[in-house]
């Protein structure tokens, strides 16, 4: 599942270290989930689109 | 004082009690007698847990101060991932504990048997063991269920 956390990011000028807090997970956890090495639960996912400003729809895209 | 800070106490605390017990198993056989392997792996494989868990802390308390949560659902994964992995592995092990325990007990300790809190000993490092390989590999590699 590809994603478009780091493109977001990178438009809103946060680090991943702000994101993981504004999100209320670890960093690793963003480090991977950029890295499309982790997927992650709906309430995450949803939680981070939130943060992106974004719907889920628009930040992940599940390739399969 | 916050949980996550009460939860990394708690964690130091465990630890400042395993090395104090390591410490206090050192003093009491180290002047007594020649240590056999046996004797040096229950010193070793304990103080192997006590660097993984110092290095654990500090990252932690690094983690805390920069105001991140201790733990979260991926980091839950990991753990729960190893766990399982060193359950299956620690089941094995067992098995080849009760399998060559003459072996065992002859090349670590120089006895014919190996007695119970030995084997229960053994038992314990290997799952330890196992549980903090699993949860080193999980936590790099990404990719959970």
């Amino acid at each position: 599942m590809k994603n478009r956390i780091k493109e977001l990011r990178a438009k809103y000028n946060l680090t991943q270290e702000d994101l993981a807090k504004k999100v209320g997970v670890r960093r690793e956890t963003i480090v991977f989930l950029e890295r499309d090495k982790y997927n992650p639960s709906l309430y995450l996912a949803y939680k981070v689109a939130k943060a992106l400003k974004v719907t889920i729809d628009e930040l992940f895209n599940f390739e399969g | 004082m916050g949980k996550n800070k009460i939860r990394l106490i708690l964690i130091a605390v465990l630890t400042l009690t395993l090395l104090g017990g390591i410490a206090l198993y050192g003093l009491a056989i180290i002047p007594e007698k020649e240590l056999n392997p046996g004797d040096m792996l229950g010193i070793f494989i304990p103080l192997l847990l006590v660097v993984f868990m110092t290095f654990l802390i500090l990252r932690r308390y690094k983690d805390i101060k920069q105001g991140m949560p201790l733990e979260d659902e991926r980091s839950r994964k990991v753990i729960i991932q190893a766990a399982a992995k060193s359950f299956y592995v620690s089941l094995y092990w067992l098995l080849c504990i009760s399998f060559f325990e003459s072996f065992f007990a002859n090349k670590l300790f120089g006895l014919e048997h190996l007695d119970a809190g030995q084997t229960v000993g053994g038992g314990i490092a290997g799952m330890a063991v196992a549980f903090s390989i699993f949860w080193i590999y999980y936590d790099r590699k990404g990719k959970l269920i």
